[in-house]
C-alpha cells in the first residue's frame, strides 16, 4: 500500500517536473495536486505503521521544485511572436508570384 | 503503427489548417469584408481550464492589382509563439487571390513550415472549364517532390481560405436555430464539405468588448478531422462585420480555441 503510493506520487512528481520546465508547463498543475495526494496518504500509512518517510519527502520537495517553477512561470512569462523575418519574405514574394501567375487567369469580373 | 502515426499526422495537420482557418455556399456580394481588415488572433491549448497559448493567427485583407483587374488577397498566416518554436516551430502561409465582390477564388496558395515538415500547394482556378491545375511540392530528406495534376471540381467549389471569409459573408438573417449551410472547398486536392449550423444568438465578452454573436456549429461532411456533435464552434459578430471572435475545437484531450486579440480596417 505504502510503496504504490510511493510509486504514483514518485510518478507524479516526476512528471511535474518535467512538464514544468516545457511551455505547456500550465497542465504541470494536474500532476502536481496528484503527486501531493498521493505523498500525503503515503505520509499518512508510513506514520501509522512507523515505517521511514525519506522517500515521501523526495517526492513533496520535487513536487513544491515543480510547483514553483510552474507559478513562477504563469505569473511573469509572457507571450510574443518569435522571429517572422523569414515568412514577411515569403509573404512578399507570395504576392509578387501570385501576380505574374494571376496575368496567365482568365477573371471575370 | 507506422501508418497509424502518418494518419494522425496528416489528421492534426488538417486540424491545424482549419484551426487557422477557421473562421461557404452560395456565391453572393461581399458585404462583410473590407480591403484592408486585419484581425488578429491567439490560438490556445485548454485541458480543464488551464489555458496555453500557443500560436499567432493573422487574417489579412489587401487589394491586388493585375493587368486586366483589381483582386483581393486574402492571407492567413501562423505563428508559433517564441517559447514554443524550439519545440514545435509553425510558419504558415495560406492565400487566396478572389473576386473582390463575390469572393470567388482564383489562385490558393498555402505554403506551410510545421518543424521539418514543408509542403506548397498551388490551386488555379477555371471556373468557366471546372478544372483546377494543382501544383504540389513537398521538400524531403531524399529530395524535392513536385506533382502536378488538374483537378474536376463542381460548382461553386472554393479553397479553404475563401471558405472561411465565404462562411463570413453569409447573411445568417434568414436561418432559423438549427438551420444548416454547406460550402464545398478543395483540400490536398480532394473536394470536403463543410457544414454550418446556425445554433443561437448569444452575446459574449471579447477583446472587442461585448458582443452579440452567432453561435455556429462547424462539421465536415466527408472527413473525420472534426469529431463530435456540436463540439467544434464559431461565433461571429451578429452585425454587418460578422468578425469571428471565438473558435472552439474539440480534440483527444482538453480542446482548442481561437480568440480574437484585435480587428482593425474593418469594412463598416
Amino acid at each position: 500500500m505504502r510503496t504504490l503510493f510511493v510509486v504514483l506520487g514518485f510518478i507524479a512528481s516526476i512528471l511535474s517536473v518535467i512538464l514544468a520546465v516545457t511551455p505547456l508547463f500550465k497542465i504541470a498543475f494536474i500532476p502536481s495536486i496528484a503527486a501531493l495526494v498521493f505523498g500525503l496518504i503515503a505520509l499518512y500509512v508510513s506514520r501509522q505503521k512507523q515505517l521511514p518517510k525519506k522517500s515521501i519527502q523526495l517526492v513533496f520537495l520535487l513536487t513544491i521544485i515543480a510547483l514553483s517553477l510552474t507559478t513562477y512561470k504563469s505569473i511573469f512569462s509572457t507571450v510574443e511572436v518569435g522571429d517572422t523575418e523569414e515568412l514577411i519574405q515569403k509573404e512578399n514574394e507570395s504576392e509578387q508570384e501570385a501576380i505574374e501567375t494571376l496575368e496567365d487567369i482568365e477573371i471575370d469580373e | 503503427m507506422f501508418v497509424i502515426k502518418n494518419k494522425l499526422i496528416s489528421m492534426f495537420r488538417k486540424l491545424i489548417a482549419l484551426i487557422i482557418l477557421a473562421p461557404v455556399l452560395g456565391i453572393s456580394q461581399n458585404t462583410a469584408i473590407g480591403t484592408q481588415e486585419k484581425l488578429a488572433f491567439s490560438a490556445s491549448y485548454n485541458l480543464s481550464g488551464l489555458l496555453t497559448e500557443i500560436a499567432q493567427v493573422i487574417m489579412e485583407t489587401s487589394e491586388v492589382k493585375t493587368s486586366s483587374a483589381t483582386l483581393l488577397r486574402l492571407k492567413c498566416s501562423a505563428t508559433t509563439y517564441s517559447n514554443f518554436d524550439s519545440y514545435f516551430k509553425i510558419r504558415d502561409l495560406y492565400e487566396s487571390y478572389v473576386n473582390p465582390n463575390s469572393l470567388t477564388p482564383y489562385l490558393y496558395k498555402r505554403d506551410i513550415n510545421e518543424g521539418t515538415y514543408n509542403k506548397f500547394e498551388q490551386y488555379k482556378f477555371n471556373h468557366k472549364t471546372k478544372n483546377v491545375e494543382s501544383i504540389l511540392r513537398k521538400k524531403k530528406r531524399s529530395g524535392n517532390i513536385e506533382e502536378k495534376k488538374t483537378v474536376k471540381i463542381a460548382d461553386n467549389t472554393l479553397d479553404i481560405v475563401s471558405t472561411i471569409y465565404q462562411i463570413r459573408n453569409f447573411d445568417y438573417k434568414i436561418l432559423k436555430p438549427g438551420a444548416t449551410k454547406k460550402f464545398t472547398f478543395l483540400f490536398d486536392n480532394e473536394p470536403l464539405t463543410i457544414i454550418i449550423k446556425y445554433l443561437s444568438k448569444e452575446t459574449l465578452s471579447t477583446n472587442l468588448g461585448k458582443k452579440e454573436c452567432y453561435k455556429l456549429a462547424i462539421s465536415l461532411g466527408n472527413s473525420s478531422v472534426l469529431k463530435g456533435n456540436n463540439d467544434n464552434l464559431l461565433w461571429l459578430t451578429a452585425d454587418t462585420n460578422k468578425i469571428p471572435v471565438y473558435a472552439k475545437f474539440k480534440i483527444a484531450v482538453g480542446s482548442g480555441e481561437l480568440k480574437i486579440k484585435s480587428a482593425t480596417g474593418l469594412k463598416h
